[in-house]
């Protein structure tokens, strides 16, 4: 009788233990690993200790420590442009759909939300044709000669937009969401006290949805710091390798044309996840505090 | 829209809240909401309708006629090309891919996490918390650690250029479990209380209790799913290299060298409005249970 209770639970939760050390904890653990030796993807890696992490941090002569150090920067460059738009847009959106007197707010968030369901590749598609110099709005409505793609600060702009474009959706819905729950009560006896729209969004909109507000600050600033699609896309890395991200040059090293250098791109692997994993954590904790 | 009616319901306590105070800061501030949506909604749906337009534009007018939001001769040559071209770029063959892929992985993660969910939240077992919490902190970890681990894996499996290196890897996450488990601890108690007093088993209150309950935050989970997969862009450029085996999404990168240097506009619009159908389609049908399933869910509110 008691070993048929127990055969339960194996059936519901075992098949996605199992699936989960297949493809998250064994991949994780050979992932931090491989950043110790030198592996090019088919023969066994060999052990190097740190060599990796030292040519990459401080050989300054080596193309590693370049590239890393440009991507690094170049994506520390994209979350700081991003995340803050990814941000106070969605809010902004949220806080305008909750006015009392706006009407087809369903209509108005399909609208906001839809370009979050296209592929970063189709979107790129129809961002080149809108920034293109001859047939789109960039060279016609604002009469630039400029190739957007080629020259910054126009390179980041594009990738930026079309970010934002495809990601303001999520945050909006998370943010609507929360911002209808707040009681009414509060902002009743906030606008018998005299309270305007601002303070009222101050006083009580922001500090309601304080929890919403740090899961998505969190989860947006760590997504960014995944950024592939868009410059790879829209600017191929240039000009002069200025949006060349370290996810691109991860995916060449280990996947790229020639040798695999895959014990290094995983060194960078493990270097740019312990600085989402830092952030994340500084975010947590800074925010936390502040709010309480 | 239908989930207009109901957003209203579960706001109702908003709109019978009376205008007390300034009603003229009220009017500007609506003013204000008005513009600042009106622009942004243009331009997040101008690029959409553009790339859509131009799909049905013949190239000779795209290049001489400039921008403008509708064609003077709608032509549908430009799907004909697509649809008829599938040496060099096989759309329809893409496409079939990544429905098959989106929908494989979709069903399935639908019965993982229901499953899953249910171990998690309504059964009882020895370390179920703990399990549940090492794996959900595990599972924090930066992914970018484990992706060349992972195609080394695919390919130990033989999983390279086969549809299951993008079906199965993904059931792995932990967000969905953690969703539905959220989900289903909210459910009352007595409900398999009751049947397990009955004598039914967990399998069979699982089927006939739960799943049914539960149906929202499934079909939510599923759109999330179905679009993730069909969206996925990194994986897909990594795993595949046979033109014939790649989803839509790594097809479309290559477009952009086969029709390049816009001599073939039309062409590559029309490709980029095909890839979007699928998830536009659903996202369409299951919009309704989005809002629900997001204001029931208290997990994400402050």
């Amino acid at each position: 009788m008691k070993k048929k209770l127990n055969l339960a639970p194996v059936f519901f939760v075992g098949p996605h233990v199992v699936l989960f050390i297949v493809f998250i904890l064994i991949p994780t653990i050979y992932g931090i690993y491989a950043s110790f030796t030198k592996w090019n993807l088919m023969n066994d890696p060999v052990w190097v200790g740190l060599d990796n992490y030292r040519t990459i941090l401080f050989d300054s002569e080596s193309t590693f420590h370049v590239q890393f150090t440009n991507g690094l920067q170049n994506t520390l460059f994209f979350v700081v442009l991003s995340v803050p738009l990814l941000i106070v847009i969605p809010l902004m959106v949220a806080v305008a759909l909750e006015h009392k007197k706006v009407k087809m707010k369903d209509f108005i968030q399909a609208i906001i939300y839809i370009p979050g369901l296209i592929s970063i590749s189709a979107a790129a598609l129809i961002w080149s044709l809108i920034f293109n110099k001859q047939l789109g709005i960039t060279g016609n409505l604002l009469g630039s000669d400029t190739v957007w793609a080629a020259h910054q600060p126009y390179a980041w702009i594009i990738i930026i937009v079309i970010t934002v474009w495809g990601g303001a959706g999520g945050n909006m819905i998370i943010y609507r969401a929360s911002i209808s729950g707040v009681a009414q009560d509060l902002y009743e006896a906030a606008e018998m006290d005299g309270a305007g729209a601002f303070r009222k969004f101050f006083s009580i909109t922001l500090p309601s949805i304080r929890f919403p507000l740090i899961f998505t600050f969190v989860m947006t600033t760590a997504g960014a710091f995944n950024v592939f699609g868009q410059p790879l896309m829209m600017t191929d890395g240039g000009p002069q390798q200025s949006t060349h991200v370290l996810m691109m040059y991860i995916r060449q090293l280990a996947f790229g044309n020639g040798e695999s250098i895959a014990g290094m791109a995983s060194a960078m692997a493990v270097l740019l996840g312990l600085v989402i994993l830092i952030i994340s954590a500084l975010q947590y904790y800074v925010m936390n505090r502040n709010a309480s | 829209m239908s989930n207009q009616v109901v957003h209203k319901s579960n706001n109702n306590p908003n709109l019978s809240v009376k205008h007390i105070g300034k009603g003229s800061d009220k009017s500007i501030s609506k003013y204000f909401a008005y513009i600042f949506l009106i622009v942004l909604c243009a331009i997040f749906v101008i690029p959409v309708i553009y790339g859509i337009t131009t799909s049905f534009r013949s190239q000779t007018e795209v290049v001489s006629t400039g921008f403008r939001l509708f064609p003077e001769k709608w032509i549908f040559d430009n799907y004909v090309t697509i649809l008829t071209n599938t040496s060099t770029a096989p759309i329809l063959r893409w496409l079939m891919n990544s429905i098959f892929i989106a929908t494989m992985h979709t069903i399935l993660v639908v019965i993982v996490i229901s499953v899953t969910g249910y171990g998690y939240s309504r059964m009882n077992f020895k370390g179920r918390d703990t399990l549940f919490f090492v794996l959900l902190g595990i599972s924090f970890f930066p992914g970018v650690v484990n992706l060349i681990p992972s195609y080394k894996i695919i390919d130990a499996l033989g999983w390279v250029n086969t549809s299951w290196a993008m079906i199965i890897p993904g059931l792995a996450g932990m967000g969905n479990i953690f969703l539905v488990r959220q989900f289903m601890k909210g459910l009352p108690k007595e409900l398999d209380e009751s049947a397990r007093i009955d004598g039914a088993s967990d399998y069979r209150i699982y089927i006939s209790v739960i799943v049914p309950l539960i149906k929202p935050i499934l079909i939510v989970c599923a759109l999330f799913s179905f679009t993730g997969s069909w969206n996925d862009f990194l994986w897909p450029v990594i795993v595949y290299t046979d033109v014939e085996k790649m989803p839509v999404t790594a097809g479309l990168l290559l477009l952009q060298d086969i029709y390049g240097n816009y001599r073939m506009i039309g062409q590559l619009m029309g490709s980029a409005v095909l890839a979007i159908i699928p998830t536009l389609v659903l996202f369409l049908f299951a919009q309704k249970y989005f809002v629900q399933s997001i204001n029931l869910n208290s997990g994400i509110k402050g």
